[in-house]
């Protein structure tokens, strides 16, 4: 029952939230220095065009009408049409959307499992050569540049190994010559409903350079918060009780110390999901992954501000979304945490 | 299970999650199917794929979908320039050069099968000067549009142009099917097409590619071992695209970074071709604000322009000196141009004329943001003209705001407004009418040039322009011989067209009058 009120909750304030972003996107829009007119009409327009656009986009009426526009328009999900690709902004996203979740989440499961049970296994072994190796790993990931990591790992895998595909979704041979066909917008998820295990496998190693990178920093965060709690946590009485009582190593250290230890890492590897989605730019220009990220950094350098306004939106519900989850998980994985 | 064996477990997990999966690397030149590839690894996306509003990059799929009446090839060479013949086989003007009669191939056929007529050609242009986006002020001139029989397109004007050479335009110049002339905008980017031309879109994933398949029939033909399928890949990143091309992952790109071209020209796989560009870079003088109002100091700061030195470093030495604001290769060219050279002692001493030795004068410069051959310009100007005691800010600003700042009050823009041009249609009156003709409100002719003798001048060699080219082009000449005489701007360079090519790739020829675009239909491997 608290839950479920404290959910509810929850979803309110989101709705706050979302209401006030929706607000800001537009008078930020109002602000800016720049003519949508003259953006919409095209490469070097004529005056003219310039003011049919300006009929076209309805900019002279006033703001608050225009306010009350938008942001029903933005409440129904009609987001408009795109400046700069001409065509319609709910299209697009469901093209960039799913690329960039299936790297998203394929980049969170990976620093939950190599951040979490290092960290684990680090503290377990305080001041091994294991711990030490752990910890001088965590700091390289957290340290080096996003970019630069990337390029790192294409030099590699890819350029010396030859081992991982450079760039891209999936291999020419499989997008130009036999695409694969657009039920989800996930290739995992596509390749198996068509039945195309090489494709899949295609897919998978495309994913892996691109999910290690963005892997990196939440995991290296996630291996350091999990190994400071585990170490605290370790020396709790409980866990003297629980070695005396004679259980094993590993329940120990999974069963009993890591669910009091895991929460900030949780909360580091969530957020940073949610963050993924949109800044995740470099990553998706490094490896050509035709993302979120990269349509909105375009849409912010030629200004397509029904762009920008649309992708803050869906950044701000999936943000929301990912907070309620974390924090519920949290409840749930360590029942100190009051519903409150 | 002791620590021990966690630990061994958690290490044959990492092993197993780290298991290569070996790829083969793979060439693009031919599908399982046999059938031939040509892979464009195209740095820009296609903002607009409507061939009545496309007016950007989108150019290059459209180029190869669609086709126009007349396309301009290039004076090369000694020979001059000339209009072809592609839709259109002949076409006549009258004396007073205000009826253009068109003659139209027999035979071609749109991809949905109907014919080319007269009336497609008629409703082509009328959709295109009806939604008036993009480049359809190039009709402006025409008044109206017949079609006497099924293969006479008549045009009248309404004044004398070179309807030839605007019919060549890449832009707002495709004939369409008559099926798509109710179409809307949405209905062609959603990777529809309505073209006559060798190949048709297959697939369009906007921002990742766009797929083009070879119609069956085509009227043009093809030469033997030609490609079954254009692919334009989009890939932002000049790194990935020269892995590309250098991998044989694509055959064609562009936009690599001038330093990387001797490594690449080294590469017995690949051809670098460099052509000069229609494209021209200058800065317009605010003729309209002191001091910049007296010729005789936008003379100076022209003199005090490093041109090779920009040249050499902004382009690795592929640009070429600017001989005005009409690059080489289009008609009204004039190669021998009186345009100033890098002379600071001389420049010192026109200051010292005009009271301004030892001045500290402060100039504002803006360019684009970004843009890093206007950046090198930019610092380079501004190291001589400090010489010169010249404080010279570079202001780099996203186009919109560079554009809107010029064309408030020119009292208060900057004082050089730094851009590039290139023409819709190949015109010398395109550069001259627009950059530095007397505009009421200033749309282009951002330094706010006003000389009632030049209006006159490139006026009357625009209206002989369509029937006594000749002339024309004399008057045109001289026209930007005042411009250069006034120094209304300075002239920076033109800039180079680069193009990196695999070298089994037969058939390949530069364009400029088409920026970017490849004909894929010319080449084979």
């Amino acid at each position: 029952m608290d839950l479920v009120r404290y959910t509810l909750r929850r979803v309110l304030l989101s709705a706050f939230v979302v209401v006030g972003v929706t607000f800001l996107v537009f008078v930020v829009a109002q602000v800016v220095p720049s003519d949508p007119a003259a953006l919409y009409a095209g490469p070097r327009p004529t005056a003219e065009q310039i003011a049919k656009a300006r009929v076209t986009l309805d900019l002279d009426a006033p703001l608050p009408q225009r306010f009350v526009r938008f942001a029903t328009a933005m409440g129904t999900g009609d987001f408009g049409v795109s400046y700069k690709s001409r065509r319609l902004i709910s299209q697009d996203l469901a093209v960039y959307l799913p690329a960039t979740l299936e790297l998203a989440i394929f980049s969170t499961l990976l620093a939950l499992l190599l951040g979490i049970p290092t960290g684990v296994i680090a503290a377990a072994r305080r001041g091994s050569w294991l711990d030490r190796l752990g910890s001088l790993g965590s700091i390289l990931s957290v340290a080096m540049p996003t970019f630069f990591f990337a390029m790192l790992l294409q030099l590699i895998f890819s350029q010396w190994l030859g081992l991982l595909p450079l760039s891209g979704r999936l291999s020419q041979q499989i997008s130009i010559a036999d695409p694969l066909p657009f039920v989800t917008g996930f290739n995992l998820i596509d390749a198996l409903m068509a039945a195309r295990p090489a494709v899949f496998l295609d897919a998978l190693s495309h994913l892996i350079l691109p999910a290690l990178t963005l892997a990196a920093y939440p995991a290296g965060i996630a291996m350091r918060l999990t190994r400071s709690a585990m170490i605290e946590i370790l020396a709790r009485r409980h866990i003297v009780a629980a070695r005396a009582l004679g259980l094993s190593a590993p329940r120990i250290l999974f069963g009993h110390a890591l669910p009091n230890a895991v929460g900030p890492a949780l909360t580091v590897i969530g957020l940073s999901f949610a963050y993924a989605l949109t800044g995740a730019v470099l990553v998706e220009i490094i490896f050509a992954w035709p993302g979120l990220g990269r349509y909105v950094s375009e849409a912010i350098l030629s200004k397509d501000f029904p762009v920008i306004a649309a992708a803050t939106l869906v950044v701000t519900l999936c943000y929301v979304v990912m907070n309620l989850v974390i924090d519920l998980t949290q409840t749930l994985v360590d029942p100190r945490v009051a519903l409150t | 299970m002791n620590r021990r064996d966690v630990l061994k477990s958690a290490a044959l997990s990492a092993l197993a999650a780290s298991v290569p999966l070996a790829l083969p690397r793979w060439s693009m030149a031919l599908a399982q199917d046999g059938s031939r590839i040509f892979t464009l690894a195209h740095p820009a996306g296609f903002p607009d794929l409507d061939p009545a509003t496309s007016f950007s990059n989108d150019g290059a799929v459209l180029a190869n979908v669609y086709e126009g009446l007349t396309r301009y090839i290039p004076g090369k060479d000694d020979a001059p320039a000339t209009v072809a013949p592609v839709l259109a086989t002949g076409w006549e003007t009258s004396a007073d050069g205000l009826t253009w009669t068109f003659k139209l191939r027999e035979g071609v056929k749109f991809h949905d099968g109907s014919d080319l007529t007269a009336e497609a050609v008629k409703g082509s242009i009328e959709r295109t000067t009806k939604i008036a986006g993009g480049a359809a002020f190039i009709w402006s001139p025409v008044t109206a549009i017949t079609a006497p029989d099924r293969l006479t397109v008549v045009f009248t004007l309404s004044s004398p142009q070179p309807l030839d050479v605007i019919a060549a335009s890449g832009f707002a110049a495709w004939i369409i099917s008559p099926a798509a002339f109710d179409k809307d905008n949405a209905w062609f980017n959603a990777g529809n097409d309505a073209g006559s031309g060798p190949f048709k879109i297959d697939r369009y994933e906007p921002g990742q590619r766009a797929i083009l398949k070879r119609v069956a029939d085509y009227w043009g033909g093809a030469p033997d071992g030609a490609f079954d399928t254009a692919a334009f890949e989009i890939v932002e990143d000049a790194v990935l695209d020269q892995n590309m091309i250098e991998g044989g992952q694509a055959d064609w790109t562009y936009g690599l970074a001038y330093e990387n071209l001797d490594a690449l020209k080294a590469n017995p796989d690949l051809s670098v071709v460099v052509n000069p560009s229609f494209e021209t870079l200058f800065g317009m003088y605010n003729t309209k604000k002191a001091p910049l109002d007296r010729p005789k100091v936008r003379q100076a700061l022209s003199l005090a322009f490093p041109y090779d030195d920009v040249i050499a470093a902004g382009t690795s030495g592929l640009g070429s000196r600017a001989k005005g604001v009409i690059p080489s290769g289009i008609w009204g060219h004039d190669p021998d141009a009186p345009v100033p050279n890098t002379d600071l002692e001389a420049a010192k001493a026109l200051l010292a004329e005009e009271g301004l030795t030892d001045s500290n004068l402060e100039l504002v410069m803006t360019y684009a943001t970004s843009d890093t051959l206007e950046a090198t310009a930019g610092e380079l100007w501004k190291a001589n003209l400090a010489q010169l005691g010249i404080t010279l800010t570079l202001q780099p600003m996203a186009w919109e705001a560079q554009w809107e700042l010029a064309k408030s009050d020119p009292a208060a823009a900057q004082d050089i407004f730094v851009m590039y041009w290139w023409p819709t249609y190949v015109t010398p009156y395109d550069y001259l009418f627009n950059l530095f003709h007397s505009e009421q409100s200033p749309a282009y002719n951002l330094g706010y040039y006003t000389n009632p003798d030049y209006d006159k001048l490139i006026d009357e060699a625009a209206a002989l322009s369509g029937t006594d080219r000749t002339k024309a082009e004399a008057m045109f000449k001289d026209a930007q011989r005042m411009v250069i005489a006034d120094s209304a701007a300075v002239f920076m360079l033109d800039k180079p067209n680069i193009h990196i090519l695999r070298s089994d790739v037969k058939g390949y020829q530069d364009n400029p009058a088409y920026g970017h675009v490849v004909f894929v239909n010319d080449l084979s491997r």
